[in-house]
């Protein structure tokens, strides 16, 4: 019907627009923190060729390394080199290693922060959501789904830094279930581990949020409807409700990727895990300013993209996103 | 209207409390090392033991837990002083300066302010207390913004806002005499939550080496509890209690505002 495929292009015309203008935003988002970047790193005491070479160093020398890092332009050209070097995905190589790029060392680290991310998201939401169903679906007494809410609450209201290290030597000192922190050998086990304390706080403001949206959904007539049409319970919250509450879920998520991001830094500091954490640690302790400056970046786009996700996510899941755009 | 109870501010003045009781019975300087009492568990004269190379711990927590709360507070104010007269600003201009602030505000409210922490302090070389406050401030004024937005939008229609109006009061003088004295009580509800946050990243940003000049940090002894996690678990636990109570005691005194409404 001509009617019908005209509504459809409007509201892929709409839903593209959405996405184009989120784009724009985050990449306005991504060049601001990195100019600010840029300009706090200037600002950084100690010269990096003395930090290269030495404090013995002579001053032709020191002169030399500053012209091959480019540190003897004015400051302009070297803003302009370091928004090549973004748009290019080239800063030039890592001052402390010369030979290895800069971009390398932070993609080499951006994957392990990428991984312990996405796993928590993944854990923190499953288990959110399914403490909401649980207190909202007709499984359990008054009792425990307000025995449930309390638990979200003090979760929520826990502190990540204070938890996570009396966990780690309850499960790894005593109970031995879990690897110690700074075991090479961890792998799997110890990503888990890390997710898995990084979900909880995840968890707790996702379950919160969902079972306040669903509780507003319980009311409505479309779920009594499936009921008489004879859908069991977990078919009626799982298929009918969930997807109409996906909106909030990926707001709440959305919202705390920041705290998420800053948790992986701490964690990856208490289990000694390589990432994008203890990049920024390293390249700033050797003031090593493109690793630095792409480390940064870096975990604004790991934000950037996420958030994205979290969008793209809610219009596949809820039709009704689609069309109010 | 609930009354304001003077309990919810018990747990905070009780670690004041403690902290100056207990620069007063250690008697002697913060921070003095003594190898020979090195990770000693905890006993009568040092009720948290010792750390690493002998430092008493009583003393320390104590002081970076009273520290920390200023920094707190100070972080908390100075976002509510900012934030509220923004967003009542912002919700009475309407139009684009008002979706320019929400906007900002949702962008910073998820942005990763750790990471821009930690990129900011990586251009000081040694952070003090100051430097680490005025990192937190810029994003520290976003949920007073956002609550006053909000609340502004509501009261924008008020009857008494017309009848200021109606009398000639300025726009200025509307916003700072009639609008923001009526945000306060819900703002200062954000206080304790604010404050709470402080506390944890202050800790977090000194767990990871971006610490305070003085070492004296919750964060700090955390950092020599992970470390020493096998021989002297005392120190982990002192470490994560004094960051448990101390932002508790910032949530639970937050509620007395909750009072005032």
């Amino acid at each position: 019907m001509p009617m019908r495929a005209a509504g459809d292009l409007a509201r892929a015309w709409g839903v593209g627009r959405l996405l184009v203008a989120r784009a724009v935003e985050s990449l306005t988002v991504v060049v601001a923190l990195a100019s600010l970047v840029f300009v706090a790193l200037r600002w950084l005491p100690g010269d990096p060729a003395r930090l290269v070479l030495g404090d013995e160093a002579s001053a032709a020398d020191l002169a030399r390394v500053r012209s091959i890092l480019h540190l003897d332009e004015p400051l302009w050209a070297q803003y302009a080199r370091f928004l090549r070097g973004l748009a290019t995905l080239d800063l030039g190589d890592s001052y402390r290693r010369p030979g290895t790029l800069a971009m390398a060392r932070v993609l080499g680290a951006l994957v392990p922060t990428a991984e312990l991310a996405m796993v928590a998201v993944g854990l923190g939401a499953v288990c959110g959501i399914a403490a909401a169903i649980a207190a909202s679906g007709p499984w359990l007494g008054p009792r425990a789904r307000s025995s449930i809410e309390n638990v979200l609450v003090g979760m929520a209201a826990a502190p990540l830094l204070a938890f996570a290290p009396v966990a780690t030597w309850a499960l790894a000192v005593r109970a031995r279930v879990v690897p110690l922190p700074g075991d090479p050998d961890a792998g799997a086990t110890g990503l888990l581990f890390a997710a898995s304390l990084l979900a909880i706080p995840l968890a707790a403001h996702v379950g919160r949020i969902a079972r306040v949206a669903l509780a507003d959904v319980a009311k409505q007539s479309f779920l009594t409807v499936a009921v008489a049409k004879g859908a069991r319970p977990i078919r009626v919250w799982c298929v009918h409700a969930l997807p109409t509450v996906a909106g909030p879920i990926a707001t709440v998520v959305a919202a705390q990727l920041g705290a998420l991001l800053g948790g992986a830094v701490v964690l990856e500091r208490l289990f000694e895990r390589w990432g994008l954490g203890m990049l920024i640690i390293e390249a700033y302790s050797t003031r090593d300013l493109p690793v630095l400056e792409g480390a940064v970046v870096a975990s604004g786009l790991l934000f950037v993209a996420a958030q994205a996700l979290g969008t793209a996510v809610h219009l596949a899941v809820d039709p009704r996103a689609r069309a109010d755009r | 209207m609930k009354r304001r109870s003077v309990a919810t501010l018990v747990p905070l003045a009780a670690i004041l409390a403690a902290s100056s009781m207990g620069a007063w019975l250690v008697r002697e300087p913060l921070g003095r090392l003594d190898p020979t009492r090195a990770w000693s568990p905890p006993s009568w004269t040092r009720p948290f033991g010792c750390g690493e190379a002998g430092i008493d711990l009583t003393s320390v927590v104590l002081s970076a837990e009273r520290r920390a709360i200023a920094l707190a507070v100070a972080v908390a104010l100075s976002g509510l002083l900012i934030g509220t007269p923004l967003g009542a600003a912002a919700a009475f201009a309407r139009g684009r300066f008002e979706r320019l602030v929400a906007r900002a505000c949702d962008l910073v409210q998820a942005f990763p302010t750790f990471i821009l922490a930690l990129a900011v302090l990586s251009a000081v070389p040694h952070p003090s207390r100051l430097h680490i406050g005025i990192v937190f401030a810029l994003t520290a004024w976003v949920p007073f913004a956002r609550l006053a937005l909000a609340q502004t939008r509501v009261l924008r229609e008020a009857s008494f806002v017309h009848a200021a109006v109606a009398l000639g009061c300025g726009r200025t003088a509307l916003l700072v005499r009639h609008v923001v004295p009526n945000l306060l009580s819900i703002a200062s509800v954000q206080l304790g939550s604010s404050g709470a946050a402080v506390v944890v990243s202050e800790a977090a940003l000194a767990f990871v080496g971006f610490g305070p000049r003085d070492g004296v940090s919750l964060g700090g002894v955390l950092d020599q509890g992970v470390a020493s996690m096998i021989r002297a678990p005392h120190v982990l636990a002192v470490g994560a209690f004094g960051v448990f109570a101390t932002s508790a005691a910032m949530l639970v005194a937050g509620k007395w505002f909750e009072g005032t409404r």
